[in-house]
C-alpha cells in the first residue's frame, strides 16, 4: 500500500471509566484516533470492547472521563446525536431493517441528509424528486462498491449472512460519515468473506478518506489491516501502538494465550 | 341478483369502516413495533371530542353556520389528537425505548383505560350525535338493469370515498417520503434507527398523531352512524381479525381484509345464516381469522416472517 496521509487527531477518548452496578467494564481507558487511519480495538472475550464502542456511539453514558471528536467535547449524547456529528457506526449482531429492500435500507442512511418538504416528497414533485434522485444516485455508487447489485430490490432477511454485513457497512457508508466504526465486521464470516470484508475496509478507508475504527477478536486479519492497535483485556487497556509492537508486547501474549504459572 | 348485489355492496361499506380502524393498529405497528390495544379508545375519544366540540362551537363564538361548526370542531379535535400523540411519547414511549414488544403493549393497554375514563371525564357519556350533514337517504342504481334496481346508502358512498382518499395519501407517505422510510427504519430495529441518526421521539410523535387522525376520521363516521357512544371502543375489537387477515404490517392489506371480512359476514349471514339458525355476523370475522392463523400467519399481505436458526 502506498504511504497513507494520516492526519491529525480526530477523536479523544480521555479517561473512560464505565461501571454497570458493580462491573467495572472500562477502568480509565485512554487512546486517539488519527484522521484516515484504520485503528483497531482487540481482546479476548468480555474484555470492554463492545462497551468502549458503544460509549463513543452514545449508547452508553461513561460515569467518568471525556470523548472529543474534532475539538468538540461530549459526555452524554445519544446515538443520534453523535450520527448528526459525522459518526457511524455497524453492529456485531446485525440490527438491519429486515423487512425492507437492500435499497431501502442503505437509503435510511441518507435520511439526515435530505431536507426536501414532505409534502413534495410524497407528490414526487420538483426539487424533492431531484433530491431524491441525488440520493438514489450516492446509494447506487455504494451498492457498486459493495458489489451487491444483483441483491439491490432483496429483502435483507433473506440475505446470507456475509451479505448482509455488507449492507450493514452500506447503510453506515451512506451516512459518509467522518468516523466509521465497526463491531466486529468479520464476526462469524469464513476466510472468503473475511478477505472480501478486509478489501471494502482498506478501499472505504482509501477512497472515501474514512478513518475507521474497528473491534476485532481475529488478531490475524487485524494485524494486517490496522495502522494503530488498542488491546483491551478485563477493562484495562494493556497495550497501544502499531501493530508490530504489539505483537511482541509481553501482556498482550499473556492475555490472548494465558501463562504458565 | 338485484339483492345478491346489494348485500354485496353493503358488505363493502361496511368493511370500508372496519378498514379505517384497522389502519390506525396498522401505522402504530408499522412504525414503533407496537400492537397499541388503544386504538379502540381513541377512536371513541376523537368522536368524543368532536361530538361535543360541535355542540360547544356555536356557543362560544356565537356561530350560526353549521358547516363552519363542524371544520372547526374537526379541527379542534385533530389539535387535541395531536397534543394527546405528544402525552403519549412524553410520558410513556419515551420511557420504554428498546424494551420487549409485550412491555409496550402492557403499555397501550393502560393508555386504554386511562383514554376511555378521561374522555368521559371532559366531554360526558351520554350518547351524542355527530351530525355532519352526510345525506342518509338511500339511493337506487342500475335500475336498468334489474327489477327495482340496487338500493345503496348515500352516507356509506361518502364514507368509503374519504376512507379511501385516507388510505391513498397515507400509501404514498409510507412508501415514497423519507419519513416514511425512517417509520420503517423504526419499526424493525430502534438502535440501528438512532445510530443513522433517526430521531425516535420525533418518528414515535408523528406515527401517533397520524394514527390519532385515522381514528378521528373512523370516530366521525362511525359516530354520525350510530351516534357517539361507549359502544365505540368495541369497534376496534372488530378491526383485529381485520388485521390477522390483511396483515399487520400492510397497508393495503388493512383495506382488502376489511373489505373482506365486511363482505364475508354480509353474505354469509344473508345465505348461509338460514340454514344454521342466523346470527353468523358476529362470530364470522373471528373464524376466519382463526383459519389464517392457521395457514398464513402473516396474514394476505404481511411480511413475510424470515427467522435464521
Amino acid at each position: 500500500m502506498a504511504q497513507k496521509k494520516v492526519g491529525d487527531v480526530i477523536l479523544d477518548v480521555q479517561n473512560i471509566s464505565l461501571r454497570f452496578g458493580g462491573v467495572k467494564a472500562l477502568t480509565d481507558i485512554s487512546f486517539n484516533v488519527k484522521e484516515h487511519e484504520i485503528r483497531a480495538i482487540i481482546g479476548p472475550n468480555g474484555a470492554g470492547k463492545s462497551s468502549m464502542l458503544n460509549c463513543i456511539n452514545g449508547v452508553y453514558s461513561p460515569q467518568e472521563g471525556s470523548i472529543t471528536f474534532r475539538g468538540q467535547t461530549f459526555k452524554h449524547m445519544n446515538s443520534r446525536q453523535v450520527a448528526e456529528m459525522g459518526i457511524a457506526r455497524t453492529f456485531q449482531n446485525l440490527a438491519l431493517f429486515k423487512g425492507m429492500s437492500v435499497i431501502d435500507n442503505i437509503m435510511t442512511g441518507r435520511n439526515l441528509r435530505i431536507k426536501s418538504n414532505i409534502l413534495l416528497q410524497a407528490l414526487r414533485l420538483g426539487p424533492a424528486e431531484r433530491e431524491e434522485t441525488a440520493h438514489r444516485e450516492k446509494v447506487e455508487h455504494i451498492i457498486d462498491f459493495l458489489e451487491i447489485q444483483a441483491y439491490r430490490k432483496t429483502p435483507v432477511g433473506q440475505l446470507p449472512y456475509g451479505l448482509q454485513k455488507r449492507v450493514d457497512l452500506g447503510r453506515a457508508l451512506a451516512m459518509e460519515p467522518q468516523v466509521l466504526l465497526l463491531d466486529e465486521p468479520m464476526a462469524g464470516m469464513n476466510v472468503e468473506e473475511k478477505q472480501d470484508m478486509c478489501r471494502f475496509i482498506l478501499d472505504v478507508n482509501d477512497e472515501f478518506g474514512t478513518t475507521i475504527v474497528l473491534i476485532e477478536h481475529d488478531m490475524g486479519v487485524v494485524m494486517d489491516i490496522s495502522d494503530r492497535v488498542v488491546v483491551l483485556d478485563y477493562g484495562k487497556k494493556i497495550g497501544d501502538g502499531p501493530p508490530d509492537e504489539v505483537r511482541n508486547n509481553e501482556e498482550v501474549i499473556r492475555a490472548y494465550l494465558g501463562t504458565s504459572h | 341478483m338485484g339483492f345478491f348485489l346489494e348485500t354485496l355492496f353493503g358488505g363493502l361499506m361496511a368493511g370500508m369502516l372496519y378498514s379505517l380502524v384497522a389502519l390506525g393498529f396498522v401505522l402504530i405497528f408499522k412504525a414503533s413495533g407496537v400492537f397499541n390495544f388503544a386504538q379502540g379508545a381513541m377512536v371513541l375519544f376523537a368522536a368524543l371530542a368532536m361530538a361535543r366540540f360541535a355542540e360547544w362551537v356555536p356557543g362560544w363564538l356565537g356561530l350560526e353556520n353549521k358547516v363552519l361548526a363542524n371544520v372547526l370542531a374537526f379541527m379542534l379535535a385533530a389539535v387535541l389528537m395531536f397534543m394527546l400523540a405528544w402525552l403519549i411519547e412524553r410520558l410513556v414511549l419515551r420511557h420504554l425505548v428498546n424494551q420487549e414488544g409485550v412491555t409496550l403493549l402492557m403499555a397501550t393497554l393502560g393508555i386504554t383505560y386511562f383514554l376511555d375514563g378521561l374522555g368521559q371525564t371532559i366531554f360526558g357519556s351520554d350518547i351524542y350525535q355527530i351530525d355532519i350533514g352526510m345525506p342518509k337517504d338511500p339511493i337506487f342504481i342500475l335500475d336498468g338493469m334489474f327489477e327495482g334496481g340496487v338500493l345503496i346508502n348515500q352516507e356509506d358512498v361518502i364514507a368509503a370515498v374519504v376512507a379511501a382518499c385516507l388510505v391513498a395519501a397515507l400509501s404514498l407517505f409510507f412508501q415514497k417520503t423519507s419519513t416514511g422510510r425512517a417509520l420503517r427504519a423504526v419499526a424493525d430495529d430502534h438502535q440501528a434507527a438512532q445510530s443513522i441518526g433517526i430521531p425516535l421521539n420525533r418518528i414515535w410523535v408523528i406515527v401517533w398523531c397520524v394514527a390519532g387522525i385515522t381514528a378521528l376520521v373512523a370516530g366521525m363516521i362511525w359516530g354520525s352512524k350510530l351516534g357517539v357512544q361507549f359502544s365505540l371502543t368495541t369497534v376496534a375489537l372488530r378491526a383485529l381479525p381485520v388485521i390477522i387477515l390483511g396483515g399487520l404490517t400492510s397497508v393495503p392489506g388493512a383495506i382488502i381484509g376489511g373489505l373482506i371480512i365486511g363482505v364475508g359476514e354480509k353474505l354469509s349471514e344473508v345465505y348461509l345464516g338460514p340454514m344454521v339458525g342466523g346470527g353468523i355476523e358476529i362470530w364470522f370475522a373471528y373464524m376466519l381469522a382463526l383459519v389464517f392463523l392457521l395457514f398464513r400467519p402473516q396474514g394476505l399481505f404481511g411480511e413475510k416472517i424470515i427467522d435464521r436458526v
